[in-house]
């Protein structure tokens, strides 16, 4: 360990790089083992965070003693080669390795009496084995922290930055998961609601505020012409890849069955009278094509149809040519907010533009799927996340910390 | 351009770059012929440069989506570090491998063909799409060609050839590409925020990139620990399996039935 304590001051012996490793792989290996056995021991029941406010105590103590430790006892061997690279690289090994682990198996897919739950490997990101080796992490990163801090110096700035922002983003995302709120809120058409239900528990909850949904719609893609197989139940590709989206004049190829080209479009019409369709609100696609059986032509309608139409579609020898319809572009709900003192807001939700109300950001969910475009029903998500600024703060840190080692590379780089 | 004209667009450039490499030969001796080779060979990128944004055009969204379109950016952007490299440090292997990767890139193109589909999901539309995609990109390119670099310098080095200069610019590719890991994996989570309600979720894909993440950054404290360089070469030659998991092998792993991320395979 002595050696270890030289090497961090920069020597140049590649043989100090395997010293202290050794320790370090095995304390890492120990903790691991150490988490698994919590495991074992409690049935792969994970590991409960501590919540409001225990998280917070939990971190000013843990800072502090990083902080205490850090400076009280710098020269001491042990803690220098707690803070130090072996360690630290012991532990990222160790992260890694069990992330590994659960991105490989499938997180929350196995019975539970089964060996891979009694280890939770099926949860490993609230697991015991995963919270040890983030706390050493921690730790580990803590110490350098405080000695690359204090005394300040501005060459050090770059380290600050990019390994602060890491321990603040990943302390504080830990530790905040336990005060995360996401929440689902039904809303029909022409109807207020303030009820949220958590997805686990089903538990309902009302919000400081309501939401009455005026309009939900959905834009969708164009339709598009595929062939089905009803012999093997499945669609047939056509050989180019290259389906183009319905349109007037569009014309479709199935090399040694046909050809479809289409005379005309009507993106939203209802059944008429003599089968004719005629365009209105509300309707569906309907498009007049032209059908060419190798020589054999004919033309007829084809319709996507909708709840309560039928589709139509038309048979090119085994197979039938089908109207598919277009994937969502968009959706969106039209929403009224009244906050709890009965200020009133109108706001459109879509996804990827969430709305913030009272400390709650609002997201487009989902839908009722079996009604599609004609749904009455939207699903809001409310999510509310104390923890975020901080997590964000480290994030920006970390970038911060990033663009100036990325400077220095380049630098470096043309120097060399 | 669709599609359609993606064979005889990839053949013309490759057989750019082949004819181009073959000129360097006679480029020895003679500058006509390594203007000429140059000529050839950038005329490859530029090709594939042209076709991509008349593909993107052609498509009305960025053409990020799947897997191909992606390889499809490799294969235009691995050729340019390796240029670059030669112009900077002098260092002329390195293109070779360059553009014998993207011809592997347009080989696999050519043998599993896009859809050609303009939809792109809700949550694509984003400002962040490009951002987190295009800086994904350019990353996993500078992590590639480190990669090949660190595979050339473990070869050299058993044939008794060490080449400093050679160990210094794959650690300077790799410094680059975990800079642009980093923000991409920070772009994604602040663009899962905005789209999904939150940063981070564990989602294998998520996982994979944090892995791969760890293991550039593994990379850099053992440089901090002045490690021997030589082995270092091996590392970076064996971390980017790491990145080739998260780039497309976590669409098969067991894990993959629920990631919000296998629409993009
Ligand atoms: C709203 C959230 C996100 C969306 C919509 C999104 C979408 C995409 C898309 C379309 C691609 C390119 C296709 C592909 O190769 O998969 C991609 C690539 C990638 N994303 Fe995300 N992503 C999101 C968040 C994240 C997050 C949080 C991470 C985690 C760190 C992440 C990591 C990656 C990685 C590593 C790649 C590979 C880059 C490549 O293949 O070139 N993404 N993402």
């Amino acid at each position: 360990m002595e050696q270890q304590v030289e090497s961090m001051s920069g020597s140049n012996n590649t043989g100090a790089a395997t010293a202290g490793f050794k320790d370090a792989a095995l304390f890492t290996l120990v903790a691991i083992l150490a988490g698994l056995g919590i495991e074992i021991l409690t049935g792969g029941g994970g590991i409960d965070m501590p919540g409001w406010p225990f998280n917070l105590v939990f971190l000013v103590v843990f800072g502090s003693l990083i902080f205490a430790v850090g400076l009280l006892y710098r020269e001491h061997p042990l803690i220098s080669w707690l803070g130090g690279i072996p360690l630290g690289l012991s532990l990222i090994v160790g992260l890694a390795l069990l992330s590994l682990v659960g991105g490989v198996l499938p997180q929350d897919k196995f019975p539970p009496g089964s060996m891979v739950a009694m280890l939770r490997l099926n949860g490993m990101f609230s697991s015991w084995p995963f919270a040890l080796v983030t706390l050493l992490f921690l730790f580990n990163l803590g110490l350098a922290l405080v000695w690359k801090t204090i005394p300040f110096r501005a060459a050090n700035l770059q380290f600050m930055l990019f390994h602060g922002g890491f321990w603040i983003a990943l302390s504080c995302g830990l530790l905040g998961a336990t005060q995360l709120e996401r929440l689902v809120v039904p809303l029909y058409e022409g109807k207020a609601s303030d009820v949220a239900y958590n997805r686990q528990t089903e538990e309902a909850i009302h919000l400081p505020f309501s939401i009455y949904l005026k309009d939900f719609q959905i834009e969708q893609y164009a339709p598009k012409f595929a062939l089905y197989d009803p012999a093997n139940d499945r669609l047939v590709e056509p050989k180019s890849k290259l389906v183009p989206e319905i349109g007037k004049g569009v014309k479709v190829e199935w090399p040694g069955l046909g050809s479809v080209t289409v005379l005309d479009y009507l993106p939203s019409a209802l059944p008429g009278a003599h089968g004719t369709p005629v365009p209105g609100d509300n309707g569906v696609a309907f498009a007049r094509v032209r059908i060419d059986e190798n020589g054999k032509v004919s033309e007829r309608w084809i319709s996507s149809g909708g709840p309560r139409l039928k589709p139509l579609f038309v048979p090119m020898g085994s197979y039938f040519i089908v109207m598919a319809d277009g994937a969502p572009k968009a959706f969106r709900s039209e929403v009224m907010l009244t906050g709890a003192g009965g200020e009133k807001r109108m706001e459109t939700l879509e996804v990827n533009k969430p709305v913030d109300m009272q400390g709650w950001k609002l997201y487009q969910a989902g839908y009722d799927e079996s009604a599609g475009r004609w749904s009455t029903l939207s699903l809001v998500e409310a999510v509310r996340d104390p923890w975020l600024p901080a997590v964000y703060v480290g994030f920006f840190m970390i970038m911060a910390g990033n663009v100036l080692f990325f400077w220095k590379g380049v630098k470096k780089m043309e120097a060399a | 351009m669709t599609l359609v004209e993606f064979p005889a667009m990839a053949l013309a450039a490759v057989v750019c770059w082949a004819a181009g490499s073959l000129l360097q030969i006679p480029a020895k001796n003679s500058r006509i012929f390594g203007s000429l080779s140059w000529l050839f060979m950038l005329g490859g990128t530029l090709v594939l440069a042209w076709f991509l944004a008349s593909y993107w055009i052609a498509l009305e969204r960025p053409p990020l989506r799947t897997l191909g379109e992606t390889r499809l950016w490799y294969a235009t952007l691995i050729p340019v570090v390796g240029f670059l490299v030669e112009y900077r440090y002098k260092i002329g292997w390195l293109k070779y491998y360059c553009m014998g990767l993207a011809t592997v890139f347009l080989g696999i193109n050519y043998l599993h063909p896009d859809v050609f589909e303009k939809a792109l999901m809700p949550a694509l539309q984003s400002p962040w799409f490009v951002p987190h995609v295009v800086v994904y990109l350019v990353g996993y390119v500078l992590l590639a060609a480190s990669a090949v670099s660190g595979w050339h310098n473990v070869i050299q080095n058993f044939r008794g050839k060490r080449s400093e200069k050679g160990e210094s610019m794959s650690h300077y590719l790799a410094l680059l590409g975990f800079v642009l890991l980093t923000f991409g994996l920070i772009f994604g989570a602040l663009w899962a925020k905005e789209a999904w309600g939150h940063y981070w979720t564990w989602d294998p894909k998520e996982t994979w990139a944090f892995i791969s993440w760890l293991a550039y950054l593994g990379y850099l404290h053992l440089v901090a620990r002045k490690t021997d360089p030589r082995k270092l070469q091996w590392y970076l030659g064996l971390s980017f399996f790491v990145l080739l998991v998260c780039w497309f092998g976590v669409n098969y792993l067991p894990s993959a039935q629920n990631s919000v991320h296998t629409y993009s395979g």
